[in-house]
């Protein structure tokens, strides 16, 4: 069992903070001094040094007890950013950190519309150093941190806010496509639960956090940058801003539903694998309804192989939910995949829609909205940017799929889009033609140091 | 066989919405990987360990317990070139190994350990450790193959036929 420091990891790697508003603000920094000055207020808890980084200790053990926090803070940095903050021995870090979400943007579908060159905040801009996050239950108290902290910014003349990205959840915590959100999250070793419970065996720590243990092998790690106080218990992180045109995502279930004789709400369940109010298509392929119904807290427990003790079901061939449906792309399970599965590949996901919410009214108003979300791992290449290769950018991981994308994620092209959905008797229902309804417009690649760190960071020579 | 979807684009070229014969080259892709054993002791050594894993039921077998796990290798043989000076690691298998190299290192890494460690100019072991390393290693022992490859299924990978063997269709 992975003994895990909580008090050290940033709290968003280990578990979701369930408030309703986020704010990110991206970051250059233009004093490496007084940033980290900045930095030594956020690694610690002493009062009248400003707000402290949130960590992922229980909640009910840490003071004050039983409580939740008013709000969260968390910190990313960049390559850059750690460069300028003067950081030795950068070449412990593996490279796809260190060539950051600009370079790598054609390794996870980020081309065409999806390009940097179409991205918002200054994110393709080399001068992304930092990305600070705050969480809070309400607007107030966001504003009243994020205040906070950029005077404590300005005052040391620390960085310049490149951009600012707020986010609300939404009622029902559903995405913007409205279908209810968030309910698969590993759970992970040692952790506090972050997610629903699953039949699946636990993910080690390693994949998460840096220096403990990862898959297979119990001496098997993924490098942690050196020293190891700047590396062990830190994460990395894909910062993402997804346009999501839901407009357009609902005028598709409209015009496609008639051709494969399915109600659009049948056919967007079957795109995304759980019926918009969250039950597994997996568990109820005909009915969001069942009888007797699935309660809340079992909404993540099934796989789609059969197993020992139940919550499996035989769905090899995807009869039941497509296996190109998005969420059996995004975590197949025990299904078989090219490279064996298991958690080598799996992600933590923390997000929040932005923007108005969907007015089925007025479909041709479209003001921005989308998710922004933070796609968090031990390895940026064996998890987001293999699972936007692989599984959301291409078929040919799973049978049946051929060079097919994840319909609702993938970088789409009606030229060649393909959705198939096999049946038990007779062909399978497919559609074509279909065009990308998610949309990147930002991105950066993150470190997510420890506490540790942080204090390590801010203790580096002067400049 | 039914028709499954990964192969439609394949034997129903010139339908409706489907694209053409594919443009692409084939999902699969060949490894010719020489090695350079160290000395005829190594090549005893070599060749004892290879027949020993490969006179285990297929269960106890190293290679094979990986590969099937991996399942993106069509075929994979081991031969003594050159007088038993190399060896030979040959197979096709599909789309990129790079890719896929953490399931690799993690799945079969540890007969790599044991086959490099018996050749010249071996990466630094065990190989799970040493991924780049690893990587390079196999792309300079490659021999490349005069292209184009050739495949008679193209568009299937080794789940698409794997897939379409199995009889069960739905129980759940």
């Amino acid at each position: 069992m992975a003994e895990l420091d909580l008090d050290d990891i940033q709290g968003l790697i280990l578990r979701g903070y369930k408030m309703l508003t986020a704010r990110h603000l991206i970051l250059r920094i233009d004093d490496r001094d007084g940033f980290k000055s900045v930095l030594r207020g956020l690694a610690t808890e002493e009062p009248g040094t400003g707000p402290s980084i949130t960590v992922a200790a229980d909640w009910n053990e840490k003071p004050p007890i039983g409580k939740k926090p008013a709000h969260c803070v968390n910190i990313g940095l960049t390559f850059q950013g750690l460069k300028a903050l003067g950081v030795p021995k950068l070449e412990s870090f593996p490279v796809d950190f260190v060539e950051g979400a600009v370079a790598r943007a054609g390794k996870v579908g980020d081309t065409g519309p999806n390009a940097p060159e179409n991205w918002k905040g200054e994110l393709a801009s080399p001068a992304v150093h930092v990305l600070l996050s705050v969480s809070a239950p309400d607007e107030a108290e966001l504003d009243a941190v994020t205040g906070e902290l950029r005077g404590l910014i300005a005052d040391r003349g620390a960085a310049t806010e490149l951009s600012c990205h707020d986010g609300r959840g939404l009622e029902g915590d559903v995405a913007h496509f409205g279908y209810k959100d968030g309910l698969s999250q590993p759970t992970i070793e040692g952790a506090p639960m972050a997610g629903l419970v699953d039949p699946l065996s636990l993910a080690p720590a390693g994949q998460f956090v840096l220096g403990h243990p990862r898959i297979q092998h119990p001496d098997s790690f993924y490098p942690v940058p050196e020293p190891d106080q700047l590396g062990r218990n830190g994460s990395y992180a894909a910062f993402r801003i997804l346009e999501q045109d839901v407009a357009g995502f609902e005028r598709f279930l409209r015009e496609s539903a008639p051709r494969v004789g399915m109600s659009e709400e049948m056919l967007a369940a079957k795109l995304c694998g759980r019926w918009r109010n969250g039950v597994p298509v997996v568990m109820s392929p005909e009915t969001d309804s069942p009888d007797p119904p699935i309660p809340d807290d079992q909404l993540n427990n099934f796989d789609y192989v059969a197993r020992d003790g139940g919550h499996g079901y035989d769905d090899r061939k995807g009869h039941r939910c497509p296996v190109g449906s998005h969420i059996r792309r995004g975590w197949p399970r025990s299904h078989r995949v090219a490279g064996g599965g298991g958690h080598r590949h799996r992600l933590v996901r923390r997000g929040l829609p932005y923007g108005p919410k969907y007015d089925p009214a007025a479909p041709d108003d479209r003001p921005e909205r989308g998710l922004l979300g933070l796609f968090i791992g031990a390895s940026l290449v064996d998890q987001f940017e293999f699972l936007m290769s692989e599984w959301v950018n291409d078929g040919i991981f799973a049978a049946g799929l051929g060079r097919t994308k994840d319909p609702i994620l993938g970088s789409n092209d009606p030229a060649d889009s393909r959705f198939v959905m096999p049946a038990r008797d007779g062909p399978p229902a497919e559609i074509t033609g279909f065009s990308q309804f998610v949309t990147t417009r930002g991105g950066a690649y993150c470190f997510l140091p420890s506490i540790t760190a942080l204090s390590y960071l801010a203790e580096l020579p002067p400049a | 066989m039914s028709a499954q979807p990964g192969e439609r684009d394949y034997d129903q070229a010139g339908g409706t919405a489907e694209p053409a014969l594919p443009a692409s080259p084939p999902v699969q892709n060949p490894l010719t990987l020489v090695m350079k054993i160290r000395s005829p002791e190594d090549y005893q050594q070599l060749n004892e360990m290879l027949l020993q894993i490969y006179s285990r039921p297929p269960t106890e077998n190293d290679i094979t317990v990986a590969l099937n796990k991996i399942a993106t290798v069509h075929f994979a043989r081991f031969v003594f070139l050159e007088n038993n000076t190399k060896l030979a690691v040959i197979t096709t298998f599909d789309h990129d190994f790079e890719r896929y190299i953490a399931d690799f290192v993690d799945e079969i890494g540890h007969v790599f350990d044991m086959l490099l460690s018996h050749m010249e100019g071996a990466p630094p072991l065990p190989v799970r450790d040493h991924r780049q390393e690893f990587l390079e290693y196999v792309r300079e022992h490659d021999m490349p193959a005069i292209q184009p490859f050739y495949s008679a299924y193209p568009t299937l990978t080794v789940l698409d036929i794997l897939d379409a063997a199995d009889p069960v269709s739905d129980v759940g």
